[in-house]
């Protein structure tokens, strides 16, 4: 195989910008990006299952039909079993939120507390000075100001979500015709490349969200566990709720890791060790992440240095927000690859110059016809 | 033989999958394989004089004579006496399914041609889910070779025979 030539500081610079605005404009449409990713994700996960009815005897429409047809009664139980549940017990969450913030609050306040009397230093300080008589009326700011927003916010999103398995269904019945329809368009100077770019895209979004499913299912079962051996409450729930905020690289581990340790400190907020034993579980989960499940799942596909790595992290954040940490990996990996592959194209004297006998041949045919 | 693929009207239908069955790389697939393998295969158009791949270039798949000629012109001459023009039915660039290698001729459409491309890629992927499809076509394709290998050590008598 004859290696690929490394991208120059030009492309990548190409790569930089034109990543910042596809960030800005998802951040505008972010209502339907959100259920195009999702049904991205659900397309690669069905695709087997499509595959495997089509090797049963089905035709590939009927398949991609049956397939879909399930998917969305799944979705349109979820979504109604989430709204009666967050009808029905909101008061109750409002409450246990309510709970392990101030259980948190008090540990933080515990924990400075502590600390002021082996440091001096840390005594005079103005925070903990003023933490204990602030930290009831914060936790019930805290709650009263988050979490009913969070809770219009999942209202506001599910119709969003409902989208999901409607265009799940067309990529499924009508992505790869799409595909070749496209390609089609294509001179056929640039048809192998164009193949080659398709197939490189695909397989880059495919092994990193299918990554990211199986890196969530790991986390969730490694965290699960840890928890529940350390008998907190609500161990599987949590471990979800942390694994999926890693998808926010690195502050989404810090903010899972938050999480844990205000509940375990609510639960039992007179044993240290069972607290500083959630923070030495997520540090050896975040570890096994690194060095065993990554390589495993997600490999090597979208992974760049680490310091670009942080700095497009920045970008995403300062140009789309939340939405932007999320998003800036994948949309930088697709226009890598995309941008990588353009520049071969249009660098290679070769193809332009057979692209313009063929045109040359075009007209010489449509002169003499 | 008249092809009319209109993907908007459905690639599997069976008038279509009749055809892929009267190619001989395809003969032994099933109707249902002939679907799954469908979804793969590009057509494409080329005029006459037109380059349909170039020496040199990096292999990318393997392609299908439907209608029309392709000429082969390549500067290793053993190859050039090998197999100098290809029909309908025909499939050439068969080694670029097996590696990514440059290209090692020419090929020119001799005359206005219809070609299906197999991309190597999208094989190999079919190949993981369905061995069985995979070994019909590796079987025919290894004929192809077999006998093309035969052909050119009959034209260099120099080469050792095993």
């Amino acid at each position: 195989m004859r290696n690929k030539p490394e991208p120059g500081i030009l492309t990548w610079g190409v790569i930089i910008v034109v990543t910042g605005l596809i960030l800005y404009l998802f951040e505008r449409i972010l209502w339907l990006v959100v259920p195009g990713l999702l049904a991205l994700v659900g397309y690669y996960c069905l695709q087997p299952l499509v595959q495997a009815l089509v090797r049963a005897g089905l035709k590939h429409r009927t398949a991609g039909k049956v397939v879909t047809g399930l998917l969305f009664l799944v979705t349109v139980l979820g979504v109604i079993l989430l709204l009666s549940l967050a009808t029905t017990r909101a008061a109750g969450w409002q409450a246990v939120t309510a709970h392990y913030v101030q259980g948190g609050l008090d540990f933080l306040g515990k924990t400075e507390a502590q600390l002021g009397e082996k440091l001096p230093l840390m005594k005079r300080s103005a925070l903990v000075q003023s933490t204990p008589t602030n930290l009831d009326a914060a936790a019930g700011q805290f709650v009263e100001k988050y979490l009913g927003r969070l809770l219009l916010q999942m209202i506001y999103w599910l119709p969003s979500l409902l989208l999901v398995p409607y265009l799940t269904y067309f990529i499924l019945q009508d992505g790869n015709r799409f595909k070749k329809h496209m390609i089609r368009s294509v001179p056929n100077a640039f048809f192998e490349k164009t193949l080659l770019l398709f197939d490189r895209v695909d397989r880059s979004l495919q092994s990193y969200l299918i990554g990211m499913v199986k890196l969530t299912f790991l986390d969730t079962a490694c965290l699960g566990l840890g928890l529940w051996l350390l008998g907190i409450s609500y161990p599987i729930l949590l471990g979800l709720i942390a694994a999926v905020l890693a998808w926010l690289p690195y502050v989404g581990s810090l903010a899972g890791c938050v999480l844990v340790v205000m509940v375990a400190a609510t639960d039992f907020p007179n044993e240290l060790v069972t607290i500083y034993g959630c923070m030495v579980l997520f540090l050896c989960v975040r570890l096994l992440d690194d060095f065993v499940f990554l390589p495993l799942t997600v490999g090597r596909s979208l992974r760049f240095h680490p310091v670009l790595s942080v700095l497009m992290l920045f970008l995403g954040a300062a140009v789309a927000g939340p939405a932007g940490l999320l998003l800036v990996l994948p949309v930088l990996g697709v226009v890598a690859v995309i941008t990588e592959t353009l520049g071969q194209v249009l660098t290679d004297e070769r193809l332009r110059k057979r692209y313009r006998h063929a045109r040359q041949l075009q007209r010489t045919m449509a002169e003499v016809g | 033989m008249k092809w009319s693929f209109n993907f908007l009207r459905g690639s599997a239908d069976d008038q279509r999958i009749e055809n892929l069955k009267g190619l001989s790389l395809f003969k032994r697939l099933t109707a249902r394989e002939l679907r799954e393998l469908d979804e793969l295969l590009h057509e494409r158009s080329y005029q006459k004089d037109e380059v349909i791949f170039d020496e040199g270039d990096t292999g990318l798949g393997l392609f299908i004579v439907l209608s029309g000629r392709v000429k082969i012109v390549s500067s290793h001459a053993a190859l050039q006496r090998l197999a100098p023009e290809f029909g309908p039915g025909d499939c050439f660039g068969e080694l670029a399914l097996f590696e990514e290698e440059q290209r090692t001729a020419r090929a020119v459409a001799l005359e206005p041609t219809q070609v299906l491309a197999l991309f190597r890629s999208e094989f190999v992927s079919l190949l993981e889910r369905d061995r069985g499809i995979g070994v019909k076509i590796l079987f025919e394709l290894s004929r192809t070779v077999v006998w093309r290998s035969r052909k050119l050590l009959a034209n260099e008598p120099h080469l050792p025979t095993v």
